[in-house]
This record gives structure tokens, sequence and C-alpha cells, in this order.
């Protein structure tokens, strides 16, 4: 089974270089030099995960990232030779999930491709649902409380509702949401978070966490700014509260 | 040695009013000199005239002697009065000098004028007036000693000159002070320059109101603009050319780790590929040194510090360095940094791989809590650091012993001195016992209760 995956870029050499590495990892290339572009292939293409450059020419990768959200949950990996904090920044808070900055070792983004493809194990136990009835955390349902009526995750299907209602998680908001799930009451330190999810080594970019525990925030807390449920332990890391 | 401006101007103060006062005063000696002496010898005329009269009178009257009449008259103080009859001397003292004393006049009486003339043959000098008296066959000579005049003269000559030296100081004085206050702004001036220097690119002199040193403020200050602009110029060159070079960079590195897969290359190619790696990383390593500069330059983030273990730090650099199997000697663990994390390891890396590159392998590294600041020593087995460059081999681009050794890319050391320096802290290089050299990184602990 290949994986299709979009190469945001403008610069052409680069654009083909990452296409001539990655077909020869097995992965089915899309190829766009401006944003219209690789929106367009986003729509069309069932695109499964992306490497986006922030400077283009015309529409912007910052623009890109925040227009393709809705459009789809594939992991995007932002390439970028700017490594400006507030860039990193801006980028996760558009709704990136990585980023590598250039000059970068083409085996860093092959590892970042396989991190953010790779599904948790809960998500694949879901392809046999019999598996294991009384599982530690009372089957695959976790039920948290932010204040705002029972929210439910349920990870096998990688579902999170209040009440009918489905919130959307993109691939590694669920990741992150799993992991700590998985640990609820316990507290994650960034570190153990950033290797879980993103596989990332001893000193990565804390930030990253950081960025998407205000994504997941925004979609769990009644109120993003005073939470209830993914509060931040200071000085330690984040803890996911179960009601 | 040259004389500072200071003393110079002084002295030019001193000089003029020196020879200002000397000038007033010889003027002021001369004619007062010339005042009093006409004075004196008009005195001593009309004094001479009415004795000489009265001699006159009394040598007319039948049967007088000379001595007879001189003796009538009494003469004023100090002075003597002769006459001359006949080829005889009478005088009115017991000295008998009167023909020495009135040489000067003689000639001129003798044809038949009265004359006046100063002789220096006594001291003081005296005025000598002869008169002819022809109606009597005499000459009548009045010799009379300038002693109140000389000492008029003494204590004018001594006052004006008590007078010069008094002007002659309040003159250097005066150029002290004035210089003093001119050359103020001009230390100001030197002490903006000091810092400067130093690093402080933001000094400015402060406006003047004085239209005069506005020139030299707004001078000044436009020059340190240029300069602020130029060193911002040269370091955003550096930067823009370093960033312009990632995304090139990146296809190379790219395109040749899938070269580095292809099985079907000769050797010679394959070689080849395997140079071209060695020669990206290096490159790659020099725009990353660069672009790390750059990001020093800008300053820290303070949003990125985070306190952290400096056992992590060091053990984490060890592991980046490519030695993670060295025993660090950890002495008050647990002790905890604020630092950029990413920042803070890769000047520790940089450490270690200058040990491993240019120092002859690595050691020993320890870490040392001392009061309010952790010390990480990194040893090196090499030859060690001659101590005259101990403090260059910090700069950009410098290598010890000026030789061009090892694949580094010349700032590994400049991107440790600046980060730890954006840190607080300080790094310095020393010769380790044994030989070898050592560096020690000094950071000044976090407190334990700052959060992130």
């Amino acid at each position: 089974m290949t994986t299709r995956v979009l190469v945001l870029e403008d610069d052409i050499g680069l654009r083909t270089s990452l296409r001539l590495v990655l077909e020869d990892d097995d992965y089915e290339v899309e190829e766009a030099g401006d944003a219209e572009t690789a929106l367009r292939l986003v729509e069309e293409r069932d695109i499964e995960i992306m490497l986006v450059d922030l400077m283009l020419g015309g529409v912007d990768g910052f623009t890109f990232i925040r227009r393709a959200r809705p459009l789809t949950d594939a992991p995007i990996v932002v390439i970028s030779a700017r490594d400006g904090v507030q860039d990193i920044v801006s980028a996760l808070e558009a709704g990136a999930d990585d980023y590598v900055s250039k000059p970068f070792d083409v085996t860093e983004v092959q590892a970042r491709l396989r991190a953010l493809l790779r599904r948790p194990a809960l998500a694949q136990a879901a392809s046999s649902p019999d598996q294991q009835p009384d599982a530690p955390h009372a089957g695959e349902v976790f039920v948290l409380d932010s204040g705002a009526g029972p929210l439910v995750f349920d990870r096998a299907a990688a579902h999170l509702r209040r009440g009918e209602r489905e919130i959307h998680l993109t691939m590694t908001e669920y990741k992150l949401l799993t992991v700590l799930s998985e640990n609820a009451g316990r507290v994650l330190s960034r570190a153990a978070l950033l290797d879980h999810v993103w596989d990332r080594g001893f000193f990565g970019d804390e930030r990253i966490v950081d960025v998407h525990v205000r994504r997941l925030r925004k979609k769990l807390e009644l109120d993003p700014a005073e939470p209830r449920t993914l509060v931040t332990v200071r000085g330690l890391g984040y803890r996911l509260d179960a009601r | 040695m040259r004389p500072g401006l200071r003393a110079s101007v002084t002295a030019t103060f001193a000089l003029g009013a020196l020879l200002l006062s000397v000038a007033l005063s010889v003027g002021t000696y001369v004619s007062a000199r010339q005042l009093l002496v006409e004075q004196r010898e008009r005195t001593a005329l009309r004094q001479a005239y009415a004795d000489a009269a009265l001699v006159r009178d009394g040598l007319a009257t039948a049967g007088t002697s000379v001595s007879e009449a001189l003796g009538a008259v009494a003469p004023p103080a100090g002075a003597s009065m002769h006459v001359y009859r006949r080829g005889q001397w009478f005088s009115s003292t017991l000295d008998q000098s009167g023909e020495a004393l009135t040489a000067g006049v003689r000639p001129t009486v003798d044809e038949g004028s009265a004359s006046l003339a100063w002789t220096d043959r006594t001291d003081p000098h005296a005025v000598v007036v002869g008169i002819p008296l022809p109606s009597v066959d005499a000459q009548y000579f009045e010799i009379a000693v300038a002693d109140e005049l000389q000492a008029t003269l003494h204590t004018l000559a001594l006052a004006l000159a008590v007078g010069a030296a008094l002007t002659t100081l309040a003159g250097a004085a005066l150029g002290r002070t004035a210089s003093g206050r001119l050359l103020s702004p001009l230390r100001e001036v030197s002490r903006a320059a000091t810092d400067i220097s130093a690093g402080d690119l933001h000094r400015r002199l402060a406006g003047s109101d004085d239209p005069d040193l506005s020139v030299l403020v707004d001078s000044f200050n436009h020059m340190v603009d240029d300069l602020h602009d130029r060193i911002e110029r040269d370091a955003r060159f550096a930067a823009d050319v370093s960033h312009e070079l990632r995304t090139p960079l990146t296809t190379l590195t790219t395109s040749l780790a899938l070269l580095q897969r292809a099985r079907d290359l000769s050797p010679q190619s394959q070689r080849a590929v395997g140079l071209m790696a060695d020669e990206l990383a290096r490159f790659r390593r020099a725009l990353e040194d660069l672009l790390a500069l750059g990001r020093l330059e800008a300053g820290i983030d303070e949003s990125a510090l985070s306190p952290t273990a400096v056992d992590d730090l060091v053990r984490h650099a060890l592991a980046t360095g490519g030695a993670e199997g060295l025993d660090v000697r950890s002495d008050g663990s647990g002790a905890q940094v604020l630092v950029d994390r990413p920042q803070m390891v890769r000047a520790l890396v940089n450490l270690v791989r200058n040990a491993e590159l240019h120092g002859g392998g690595l050691a020993s590294v320890r870490t040392e809590v001392r009061g309010d600041h952790v010390d990480i020593t990194v040893r090196d087995t090499g030859p060690g650091v001659p101590p005259d460059e101990r403090e260059r081999i910090f700069e950009r681009f410098a290598r010890a012993g000026g030789t061009k050794v090892g694949t580094g890319s010349g700032l590994g050391l400049s991107i440790v001195a600046e980060t730890v320096r954006r840190h607080g802290g300080t790094v310095r290089c020393a010769g380790a016992d044994g030989g070898g050299a050592e560096f020690v990184v000094r950071l000044p602990l976090s407190r334990p209760e700052v959060d992130r």
C-alpha cells in the first residue's frame, strides 16, 4: 500500500529531489509549486500527508495550511528556511503538525513522515472490535468532563463526541489525546509527549506540544483559557483528568 | 611626550598674561620714572637758582669770603653746595669732591650757561646743577642726592613685578579653568566612545544647547548611527546569504542521499559520491553555524528559556557530539540553569567537537556548582592552547596556531562564546593539568522557584 504525499515547494530543484527520494521510499508523490495548485490537489486527490514550504510566491504556506485544514486531517510537515520561533508557532497554530527547518537531512524528513503516519496501537485495534474486552481503561471509550456536558472519546473508532455532535480531530490531535487518555490522571512531560506522539528525541522543540495542547483545548474545553480537563502542571507538563 | 591640550592652554594663558603684564609694567615704570626724574630736576634747578642767588648776593657784599657766603645759606637736606672762584674750590661740606662731581656740567658753565646733569659717582645718583655767577666772577654748583627718587623707583619696580607675577598666575588659573570647561565635553565624548567600542551601540551623546558643542554632538551621534547601520547591514548580509543558501543546499543533500542509495555505482563513482557527501556535510555545518550566529546576534528569545538540569544538557551534548560513553563527573547534581536548550546544547556540542577535532580527543567533562553558578569543564588530551591565544580562539575563523586543520567551520568556539554570553555566563580557555586544553563554561544557576 503506497502513501500519497503532497510536496508543496516553489523551488523546483528541491521539489524534484524530494520527489525522487520519496518515490524511492515507495510514496506516491504529488507536486505543487504554488498554494492554489496544492489546494486543488488536496480537494481532488486523497492526500495522506503533506510537506509544505512556508515561503511561496503568491499565497504563502501559512494561508495554505489554514485553508487546507478544514479539507483534510492529513498531517502537515512544514519544511522551511524560516525557523524563527514566531514562524514555527504560527505554522503550528495554523494547523501544521510538525516542522523541519532547512537545511535538513532528508532522513529526518523521512523519519517525521513515518512518525506522523504511524497509527496509534488502539486505532489499529479498531479493526478487531472484540479484542480485549476488559482492557484497563474500561474499553476504548473514555469520558471527559469539560463543564459542558460529557465528552466521549472513543479511541477505537477515533471519535470524539459531545452528545450527538462529533468533534473533529486531526491525526496528531487524536494521537495526542490517545496518549493523554491512556495516562489519564498522570502528568506527562512535554518531552514524553514529544517522544510518544512525534517520535522526537531528547530535546525536541517542545513548543510543538504546547501549540497542539492549545489546539486540543479549543475542542475539549468550555473555556480554553481556563482548562478543566487538559490541565497544565507548572514546570512538569500536562495532565488529562477523566471524570 | 607632548604636553596635553590642557597643559598647553594653561601655559598659553600664563604666557599671555606674563607678556601683557610685563609690557604694562615696563611701560608704567619707564613713564613714571621719566616723570619723577623731570620733577626732581625741576626741583633741583629751582632750589639751585634760589641758593645761587643768595651766594651771589653774599659774594657781592665787599669783604665777604666765599666760605662765609656759603655758610650763610642753608642747603636743603642731602644737597651740597660748591663754589669755584679764581681756580679755587669751596664747599659747604667737608667733602672736597666738588671738582670731580661737577665735571659733567662745568664745560657749559665755563661758556656762561647754566647746566644740569646726573652723576653716578654718588650712591644714590645725584643731580648736579651748575650756574655761572659772572657778576662775582664765580661758578655755583649744587649737588642734590636723589635718594627719595631712588626709593620711590625701587618701590614702584617691586610693586609692578609683584603685580606682573600675580597676573601671570591668574592667567594660568584662568587658562586651566577655561580649558577644563572646554575639555569636559571631550571627556564625555571619550566615555561614550569607550562604551560604544565595548559593544553598546545604542549609546549616544545627550543633545547640547551650545551651538559650538552641538556640532560635535551631532556629528558624533551621526557617526555612531552610521556605524550601527553598517554593522547591522553586514550582519544582515551574512544572514541573508546564509538564508538564500538553505534551499539549494537542501536540494544538494537530498539528491546526494538518493545517489548514496544507488547500488549500481562503480567504485570510482562511489568514492566521488562519498567525497561529495563529506564536503556537503562540512558545508552544511558551516551554514548552520552561520545561521546560529545570526540567531544569536538577533538576541535571546526570553520565551525560549526553560529551566534545565545541567547534567541533562551535558549528557545530551555528549550524545550529539558522539561521545556518550564518557563519564561525567558531577559535583552538585540536580543543578538547574535557565537556558534556550537547543542553543546551549549546540554550544556544548561545539566544545565536545572542538576537543575531538583540535584537542586530540575529549579527556573529561565535569560539572561543579560553585555559589550561584555552575562550571562545566571540558578537557582534552591535545597539545593545549598557548596562553597568548586563549582569548583569540573565541574569535570568528580564528584557529589555534594559525593553522587550518580539521573540518570545522571556524565558528564553533565563537558560537560557544556568544551563546554563553547571551545567557549571562562566561567561557574561558585554560591549560589543564598534565597538558591539554581546558574550557570552562560558567552559567548562572536558575532560582528553583522559576517556572516556565
